[in-house]
């Protein structure tokens, strides 16, 4: 008998004679008491309030404006895989390792929870190793609920799925909180959201 | 095997509270910081129906564990996983040894697990000459130090800002009056070093859903992604009791989880790891190994009673609360989980006799099982285990008749309120050190002076 089957045998064992208990009805019936106006809106206030910065322009136009003009101030940059060509500032591409700048795609977000999806295959190390990642979000991937989105998750899974609610931070220390432990200390969801006009607008001229 | 010593827990409480009274002052307002953002993130929700459903989730998955551990593993295998099982400890560390020497592993690092801590994973690798370093910045300080976690979710809340200035300064030359972010800016730069050099990341795992062969682990810095996603192989040591039927159940799942142990909505940074990297993926592992383990899990399961600890999510709510824990941090309980969540497995997990006197390390005063989010009744399965070790004759002499004569007086109304007279009336300096109960107790501390009247009498009178 190998020691698997020792386990198998424990644990049937063990539940001889007890009830096996029903699954009880799916979760999310009952959310938060005070639910966002929408999917969009709930992201960004969570997301917000756990230390990230949350950005709205209306076409990839303005994302591209945007991401240009903020990548200024850095001198390097790794792309994720799936970043498409218009989004990408003209800074010198370098190896995760030593970037300044991370700019990854989200798979998509979740109101509930103010997370960013982020899939291995848009590459790992660009959604980890700099201090700043910029993620580019479609206003229209963003799930209210983390069970819609883990519904909707599980018919195409890579091999590690990333859950990003903000930057990193630690109160290890004397239980102060610190940003930018291991991870990045800044995050930024620049999210393309056609909803918005005026706020493209400003980001367009100022 | 870590240290386990739960016998001298008695002596190892006074120890702390006596010759190191900075432990109680730093435990004390970290347990409070963190059961504060409890209360305000259950207000939140309607959290009474989401531990309902918790509990239910968890039930169902643990009274139907042989389906769902199969499914799990057919499902990993087809993801492309390795899945080992481990009867013990032993068994485990073994498969830990044949993944380094296959691939010549030379330095390993670490994301926070409190399983890794029960193998005794960090000693072993150390054996095997593989340098192995915690990236969790509470892990590493106590790293550092040479000490066990304290707490199952933050592992140094036992040491002060202070502590941690002088660690650091011995270590890596900070300054010794460093901000804290200056200090861990320092560990940021010296643990990246490791991050990268290293050829094995090892992790533990908060839940395993069935259907999609997930591993889920729910982290605050980044360093559990980067250990998974870094080094060429990764190794995560599950247990079989955390394995859920579907990756939806996570939902509800890893957020009451969070709320529950720091009062976020959910962890900073959640990990779903269904396998090795793909040929469409530009990094991550090329090998994962799943380790799923036993360890004394399934005598937990087969206690009718006390199974239902196997719920536990390791959110260290009923650490936060408990009276009893916050005197003296972790440590004095002489095992890896400790508070009341350690007292109620320890006796299932390491044998009754080597438990002993956890189940007795609670006042009962019922606060942990309010704030379970999987609803334990830790108390009640604290008196399941107090009871058995009456019935095994596991307890001492004096503290088995101490029992049986309290019980007999409890019995008899008349006779309690007697006994009560006279103990109120007795000298009680020497006669509290003679009591049967009392008196292992007493030797390391005073104990305080009845009250005048009893409890029954000051409620006839009305208490202010
Ligand atoms: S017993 Fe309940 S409160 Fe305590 S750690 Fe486990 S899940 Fe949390």
């Amino acid at each position: 008998m190998s020691g698997r089957d020792r386990i198998f045998a424990r644990v049937r064992s063990a539940l001889a004679g007890r009830d096996r208990t029903e699954l009880p009805e799916s979760f999310g019936e009952w959310r938060l008491k005070s639910p966002p106006v929408s999917p969009v809106e709930g992201f960004q206030a969570l997301f917000e309030s756990a230390g990230g910065e949350v950005v709205r322009v209306s076409d990839r136009a303005g994302a591209a404006t945007w991401i240009a003009r903020f990548s200024t101030d850095f001198p390097s940059v790794i792309f994720g895989e799936h970043v498409p060509a218009e989004l990408k500032p003209d800074l010198p591409s370098v190896t995760p390792e030593v970037a300044a700048l991370g700019l990854s795609m989200a798979r998509g977000a979740v109101a509930e929870t103010g997370s960013l999806l982020m899939d291995a295959r848009d590459g790992r190390r660009a959604q980890l190793l700099a201090p700043t990642h910029v993620v580019v979000l479609d206003a229209a991937a963003v799930y209210a609920s983390l069970r819609e989105a883990l519904i909707s998750l599980k018919d195409d899974l890579p091999s590690a799925i990333g859950f990003h609610s903000g930057p990193s931070k630690s109160a290890d220390i004397g239980q102060i909180m610190v940003r930018g432990v291991h991870g990045p200390g800044r995050v930024i969801a620049l999210v393309i959201d056609e909803s918005v006009i005026v706020q493209d607008h400003k980001e367009g001229i100022s | 095997m870590s240290r386990v010593n739960p016998g001298a827990y008695r002596a190892a409480s006074a120890r702390t509270i006596q010759n190191e009274p900075g432990v109680r002052d730093s435990v004390g307002s970290a347990t409070r910081t963190f059961d504060a953002n409890r209360v305000r993130a259950f207000g939140q929700i309607d959290s009474e129906r989401w531990r309902d459903w918790a509990r239910d989730v968890k039930t169902h998955a643990l009274t139907n564990l042989d389906r769902y551990l199969e499914e799990a593993e057919m499902r990993l295998l087809a993801n492309g996983a390795h899945v080992h099982w481990a009867e013990s400890a032993d068994d485990a560390l073994r498969v830990l040894a044949d993944v380094v020497a296959r691939h010549d592993i030379r330095s390993a690092v670490k994301g926070k697990s409190m399983l890794t801590e029960e193998l005794g994973v960090n000693d072993h690798l150390e054996q095997l000459g593989v340098r192995v370093r915690e990236t969790d910045l509470g892990e590493y300080i106590i790293q550092l130090l040479g000490e066990p976690p304290s707490h199952i979710v933050g592992p140094a809340i036992h040491k002060s800002l202070d502590d941690c200035r002088r660690l650091f300064h011995a270590h890596l030359g900070t300054a010794p009056d460093a901000t804290p972010e200056t200090l861990a800016a320092a560990a940021r730069d010296a643990l990246r070093q490791d991050f990268l050099a290293a050829d094995l990341g090892i992790s533990g795992g908060n839940f395993l859903a069935a259907d999609t062969g997930t591993v889920a682990l729910i982290e605050n810095e980044g360093n559990i992604r980067l250990s998974t996603s870094l080094p060429r192989v990764h190794v995560a040591f599950v247990g079989i009791e955390k394995i859920v039927p579907r990756l939806e159940d996570l939902s509800g799942l890893l957020q009451l989880t969070a709320r529950a142990a720091t009062g976020q909505p959910i962890g900073n940074f959640v990990s779903l790891i269904q396998g090795p990297k793909t040929n469409e993926e530009v990094d991550g592992p090329e090998e994962v190994h799943v380790v799923l383990v036993d360890n004394g899990r399934t005598e937990l399961l087969a206690d009718d009673v006390a199974w239902e600890a196997l719920r536990c999510v390791r959110c260290g709510a009923c650490l936060n609360i408990c009276p009893v824990y916050r005197q003296t941090g972790g440590h004095a309980y002489g095992w890896t989980y400790s508070g009341p969540i350690g007292a109620i497995i320890a006796p299932g997990m390491l044998g009754l006799a080597k438990a002993l006197p956890l189940p007795h390390a609670s006042s009962l005063c019922g606060a942990c099982v309010d704030v379970c989010p999987v609803r334990i009744p830790i108390p009640d399965l604290l008196l399941h285990w107090r009871e058995q070790a009456v019935e095994e004759g596991l307890t001492t002499t004096a503290e088995t008749i101490g029992l049986k004569a309290f019980t007999a007086l409890a019995e008899r109304p008349d006779a309690f309120s007697a006994a009560g007279a006279l103990l109120r009336w007795t000298p009680w300096s020497a006669a509290g050190r003679s009591l049967p109960i009392l008196g292992g107790w007493l030797q390391e501390r005073s104990a305080p002076h009845p009250s005048q009247k009893s409890f029954r009498r000051l409620w006839e009178e009305g208490i202010e």
